[in-house]
């Protein structure tokens, strides 16, 4: 159905079968009315042979013209089925329409042995959840049973619980079953008919309407449910798409086109963050403050996820206007904890790492609060751990001086800058991948540029987690200084 | 997976805690922290058996060290060599109190 097409039948459409939402439920349910009518009809076919071949023993015209009409009717709606497709909406009334009518037409052939068939369509129609289309199979099956009733009386298969006789009626067997004997002995329609109704068809719809309230109660529950699954999948739906949308402003956030600096040959930088799971409360940042001082800026923030990545943005703007200011690093930290904490009652808090270079000497400043050990690279040496001094975490209490400290970057130095999450990278027996690793992926990439370096770490934490999922935000950053180069 | 021991006598309380603190376990350290805090001046957290703390599990320290400062006392003890290294790096070694 196209939306151009939704008219006034559209529209009635709608009303008859109820949201979009059963649709699917809908043609699910009318394939199960598909298989019911096929099994339907090889249970005809049976009975058939069975009495063709005399293991039933009842009298084949009597069997064979209703069997036949009803496999008839069977076969038309079969291939109405396959003409819509199990897809129209007005398939569900016509196979409750036939269903009723086979079922009554074999009912008035086979009478009491069968009066559980009574039943049947409207257990079915629960099935389609809708509470009309089971009100509408319940009058249906009430009114065709009734005339099949008063038929199977004339002429069914006789129940001789019901039969009443004059006192001293005489009857002579006609062979066979004794039914046939009863109705040659001249027992009225009307008295057979009558007594059908009362002690055939009335207790019978007695229990076929308790079969209707409990029917109707599964379709009333089955139609909340399926109305409160469809609401929650459009919340996650949302949720989901708000969740992705975060995700790419997230990214934006930071500065991710590279190389980041095309005109500056003086230095390389890379970095990258891989959120655990949408977004992240990792971060790295850097920006040239003027033309001689790059800031570089690693942190994480407490936790995971939406909490942690609210946080985050917040932390990142606050640090870089501060730094933005020409501030030392420790006053930027110092400043950065003024700020954060005195909006913090969740207790939230963020280590950071943040240095400044003085391009032009290779002089680099920096602070800690609470951040991981850089790793440092001079050349000629090896990748190590630099254990700078560590102040507290930021955002954590009020009134903390942060301290920095000096170092000066020989041209061929590296920087690498990483989160918790490297280190703590935990592979599917609980294992860490631990700074020893790190080091050694870090020392097998001396020559690599800050891109590739980092492809190498990356490629090593994921043949060490293997197919572990990632539990934790994994950033990293990998800074190469070249020093003055003559243009 | 972590594992809260609970003993208190009058105003002191003594949590111990075994496995990982972490972001899934957190939540439910900061519930028995909120349940045990209220009127007692004097909380000790046992961490012997503790194998990890992250950010998470930090941040719930954190907020017990805060509250206890305004009540009381609090104490960390029996610190294992991952756990004070965590302490060291993140700084927490400066606002806690650490008896070993």
């Amino acid at each position: 159905m196209t939306e151009n097409k939704k008219s006034f039948w559209g529209d009635l459409r709608e009303k008859l079968t109820g949201d979009d939402m059963f649709h699917d439920n809908e043609v699910n349910a009318n394939r199960l009315g598909s298989l019911i009518l096929l099994v339907s009809g090889i249970l005809l076919g049976i009975i058939i042979i069975l009495t063709v071949i005399g293991v039933f023993p009842l009298p084949l015209e009597s069997v064979l013209s209703p069997s036949i009409q009803a496999i008839v009717e069977i076969l038309i709606l079969l291939i109405l089925c396959r003409i819509a497709k199990n897809d129209a909406w007005w398939l569900k009334y016509v196979l409750m329409i036939g269903l009723v009518l086979v079922y009554a037409r074999l009912d008035s052939m086979l009478t009491h042995k069968v009066s559980i068939l009574m039943v049947l369509p409207v257990v079915f129609s629960s099935r389609y959840f809708s509470r009309n289309l089971t009100r509408f199979t319940a009058i249906l099956s009430t009114v065709a049973f009734f005339f099949s009733a008063v038929w199977g009386a004339m002429h069914g298969f006789i129940n001789l619980n019901i039969v009443t006789m004059e006192k001293g009626t005489e009857m002579i067997a006609t062979g066979g079953f004794i039914g046939e004997t009863v109705r040659n002995a001249g027992v009225s329609d009307g008295m057979l008919i009558m007594n059908t109704l009362l002690y055939d068809y009335i207790p019978r719809w007695m229990m076929f309407s308790i079969t209707a309230i409990i029917s109707s109660n599964i379709v009333s529950r089955g139609r909340e449910m399926i109305i409160s699954q469809h609401e929650k999948d459009v919340k996650t739906a949302r949720i989901e798409y708000e969740l992705n949308l975060a995700n790419a402003i997230q990214a934006d956030m930071l500065p991710n086109i590279y190389p980041a600096f095309p005109d500056r040959s003086e230095f390389d930088i890379f970095a990258t963050m891989d959120p655990a799971k949408e977004v992240g409360g990792d971060f790295y940042d850097f920006f040239l403050i003027d033309d001689d001082h790059l800031c570089m800026v690693i942190a994480d923030v407490s936790g995971k996820g939406v909490p942690a990545a609210l946080f985050m943005m917040a932390s990142k703007i606050i640090i870089a206007n501060n730094a933005k200011m020409n501030k030392s690093p420790a006053q930027i930290l110092t400043d950065t904890n003024e700020a954060i904490c005195s909006n913090n009652r969740e207790e939230m808090f963020v280590t950071v790492w943040l240095g400044i270079l003085e391009i032009s000497t290779g002089k680099l400043t920096a602070a800690n609060a609470g951040h991981e050990y850089p790793v440092f690279f001079s050349p000629g040496e090896k990748y190590a751990l630099f254990k700078d001094k560590h102040g507290f975490v930021i955002g954590g209490m009020r009134g903390i001086k942060y301290t920095e400290y000096e170092t000066v970057l020989e041209p061929g130095s590296k920087i690498f800058l990483y989160t918790d999450g490297l280190p703590e990278a935990t592979d599917a027996e609980g294992k860490m991948f631990g700074a020893e690793r790190m080091l050694e992926a870090l020392n097998g990439s001396l020559s690599c540029n800050p891109v590739s370096t980092l492809d190498n770490v990356k490629l090593s934490v994921d043949s060490f987690v293997k197919q572990a999922e990632q539990f934790d935000d994994l950033t990293m950053l990998c800074f190469e200084y070249k020093g003055k180069t003559n243009k | 997976m972590l594992t809260i021991n609970k003993s208190s006598e009058n105003n002191k309380a003594v949590l111990s805690l075994a496995g990982r603190l972490d972001t899934v376990t957190a939540p439910d350290f900061d519930k028995t922290v909120r349940e045990v805090i209220p009127g007692i001046t004097e909380l000790e957290l046992d961490l012997k058996k503790l194998e990890y703390i992250s950010s998470a599990g930090l941040r719930v320290l954190l907020t017990a060290q805060k509250i206890m400062n305004t009540q009381g006392t609090m104490s960390v003890c029996n610190v294992n060599e991952t756990v004070m290294e965590i302490f060291d790096v993140t700084g927490f070694s400066d606002i806690l109190t650490i008896k070993n």
